[in-house]
């Protein structure tokens, strides 16, 4: 049974691998080329805790993206919680944010519950609020760990608070440190002398380039509140078309691409690029004066759900500094709560985590998303 | 199986004679076209109805109907203050890779199957089966594949560095000429992202599909008439054009314009190989309806215009056809 277990999980891992350069976005959906390489890193991929057979008296659904992301889930964060409080997981596999919000539309309709509690990135999360009825509203005194966390990170949609922060992730700046000096500013990329057809950069409108360049030249994500302010800065991005060699959608292009010397700096998350240069591949990544791009992922539960106590116990279990610790060891995560309230060591936070933290301007990606994207594939196309 | 033992025997033989007696032919037909429409007509409309969807900013979209979509296709969203072409430009680049790579595959592919034909029949089986093996691989592969020959520490252009033709380039000044071109960085030769690699991607993806659908019409050729050309005078060129060709036009034509339509939705090629400014309309669909915007209207709008003018291409093609044959 274990042996046919295992079977399963690599025959998903393979499926993964082929799918993973067909999804892109900035969700984690790319999770899964990730999963492969810290799998490679830690050796073959522990064997995974199989939902327990022996019904318990309260359980809970949780969705999680597949592959090396969920695997960890199961194996280090959902037994300490059953362990905590009696509540048995059960894990569900999420593609990513943006497709599970899918997934989830059509589920509701139709009646059905498929996760109670649900993991969004803040976009896709704002999206579903805006939709109506996936998402429930939290009762926030059975979920007094929240308060560990920066009021940020606790989203208030418009029926009341709508999720709580789980983890969450850097896409930093990185470079081939045999190659190029360390890169002190974003600025220093539209220096052709130094990366003339050298750069690996994220390809779509929603990746970071623009929020890099409006935090470099610009007022930041006040600037693109404006249709002027996005023209202005994707001009700004049009000029550094010429030292971009590589414009990647998913995450293995650019993993190759480094390796391969095909690029020597671009943008890439900041877990990944520490674990590739642990294995010996020339790829460093910094924090420039201006900062990294710092998105995170939250707990949601839907709508409908029997289960709003056992998922409140789960949301108040994961907001506490030591499981945010424990995710960032073991999942690579950066925590939500202040350094200072875990027993993170320098190296170990240094790894996942970094300052100054630059956020998407997830209001005008999502309150003006079809002209600045039109505008983007405009600017790439030359149209 | 509790049902099938409470019915008797004799009642079973019965019904198995009632649907044997039943007209066969039209049941097989009856699902035949319920299966038609089921995965065909109706997964079609559901794309049609959706391409007069409207997306909403920030959330996702809803059914209605509008035209807009068709109207951005055309000018972009923000018409009339501003006109964008981006979306024909896209189309455009859909074409322009499909036709090239369709017929650089048939152009290649046709001396090998010839030369395939005249081989003994046991060469010829083995390389048929080798060949249609190689049809198991998918698009992921190929393209790994080639990112792989292509890339700068472990393909083509580390043998440029190795054998001195990067240095070499140099020294003479054409490498400055590859950096105008996008084909070099200034420390080696790069052929990703290029015109070059899209293109013999997409050809080596559909070479096999050539070989294969060439391979029936040029082994029924008869030697004989070429070598009856040959006696009277005729040389090799003129046997081949006056001769050969005319006599595989069907097939030569049928092959370009499947494998031509085949490569209108090629995916994995053009994000990986192609310049972000030769993207088509496969990305762009792509982009829509699985990509963060969920803008599926708009995804649909553009897959209907990509089938209206495949579809478009394939009747004139089947018109250019009627044309010579008429001749």
């Amino acid at each position: 049974m274990n042996v046919h277990w295992n079977q399963y999980e690599w025959t998903r891992t393979a499926l993964c691998l082929s799918e993973s350069w067909e999804l892109k976005g900035l969700n984690m959906s790319n999770l899964t080329r990730r999963a492969l390489l810290k799998s490679g890193v830690a050796g073959v991929a522990a064997t995974t805790l199989a939902t327990p057979l022996i019904a318990q008296a309260r359980s809970v659904k949780i969705g999680s993206y597949g592959g090396y992301f969920e695997n960890s889930f199961k194996e280090y964060v959902y037994p300490e919680f059953t362990k905590a409080t009696g509540i048995a997981v059960e894990s569900i596999t999420q593609p990513n944010s943006s497709d599970w919000l899918v997934t989830l539309r059509q589920a509701v309709a139709a009646g059905n519950i498929p996760a109670d509690i649900s993991l969004f990135a803040r976009d896709t999360m704002i999206k579903a609020t805006r939709i109506g009825d996936l998402i429930a509203p939290l009762d926030l005194t059975k979920i007094k760990g929240a308060g560990n966390l920066d009021s940020y990170f606790v989203f208030e949609g418009k029926d009341g608070p709508q999720g709580v922060g789980a983890m969450s992730w850097f896409s930093a700046m990185v470079f081939n440190p045999n190659e190029v000096e360390t890169p002190a500013s974003w600025a220093d990329f539209w220096d052709s002398s130094r990366f003339e057809a050298s750069l690996g950069l994220g390809r779509n409108y929603n990746a970071g380039l623009l929020d890099f360049t409006a935090a470099t030249f610009f007022d930041g994500a006040e600037t693109m509140m404006s249709d002027d302010g996005i023209v202005a800065i994707i001009e700004k991005v049009a000029e550094l078309k010429p030292n971009v060699a590589l414009w990647w959608t998913a995450e293995s292009q650019m993993e190759q691409s480094m390796k391969n010397g095909d690029v020597v700096a671009g943008q890439y998350y900041l877990d990944v690029a520490n674990l590739m240069a642990l294995d010996g591949f020339p790829i460093k990544p910094t924090f420039p004066k201006e900062g990294n791009l710092q998105d995170y992922g939250s707990w949601c539960l839907t709508a409908g759900s029997d289960k709003a106590d056992e998922a409140a116990e789960f949301m108040n279990f994961s907001s506490e500094p030591s499981i945010q610790a424990l995710m960032s060891r073991k999942i690579g995560t950066a925590p939500l709560v202040d350094k200072s309230m875990t027993d993170l060591t320098d190296d170990e936070f240094n790894f996942v985590s970094g300052t100054p933290a630059i956020k998407p301007a997830y209001e005008a990606y999502l309150d003006n998303e079809t002209f600045i994207k039109e505008s983007w594939d405009k600017m790439l196309a030359e149209a | 199986m509790t049902v099938a033992n409470d019915i008797s025997l004799p009642d079973r033989v019965q019904s198995a004679n009632k649907t044997s007696t039943f007209p066969a032919k039209s049941v097989l037909l009856g699902f035949l076209t319920s299966a038609i429409v089921v995965f065909c007509v109706f997964p079609f409309l559901l794309v049609l109805a959706i391409s007069f969807g409207r997306k909403v900013d920030g959330a996702a979209w809803v059914w209605d109907f509008t035209l807009e979509n068709y109207q951005r296709f055309f000018v972009g969203v923000l018409w009339p203050q501003e006109v964008t072409f981006l979306y024909l430009q896209q189309l455009y680049y859909s074409f322009y890779f499909a036709v090239i790579a369709s017929l650089l595959a048939v152009v290649t592919a046709l001396p090998f199957t010839l030369a395939l034909t005249r081989l003994s029949r046991r060469a010829q089986a083995i390389w048929l089966v080798f060949i249609l093996s190689s049809l198991s691989l998918s698009e992921v592969f190929i393209v790994m594949g080639w990112d792989i020959l292509l890339s700068n520490n472990s393909g083509l252009p580390k043998l440029f560095k190795e054998t001195g033709l990067t240095a070499w380039l140099k020294e003479v000044g054409w490498f400055q000429t590859l950096r105008d071109w996008g084909l070099a960085n200034p420390r080696n030769v790069k052929f990703k992202t290029s015109d070059f690699a899209t293109i013999l991607t997409m050809s080596y993806l559909v070479w096999p599909y050539a070989v294969i659908l060439l391979y029936p019409a040029l082994s029924r050729l008869d030697p004989s008439l070429g070598e009856a050309a040959r006696t009277m005078g005729a040389s090799r060129w003129t046997v081949t054009r006056t001769v050969t060709l005319p006599s595989i036009r069907l097939p030569l034509m049928g092959t370009t314009l499947l494998l031509f339509v085949f490569l209108l939705g090629t995916y994995v090629s053009i994000t990986v190989f192609a310049a972000p400014n030769k993207h088509t309309t496969a990305v762009a669909i792509y982009a829509n309806i699985r990509g963060a915007n969920l803008n599926a209207p708009f995804g649909a709008t553009q897959a209907i215009i990509l089938l209206i003018s495949a579809s478009v291409c394939l009747y004139l093609g089947h018109l250019l056809n009627r044309r010579a044959e008429g001749r």
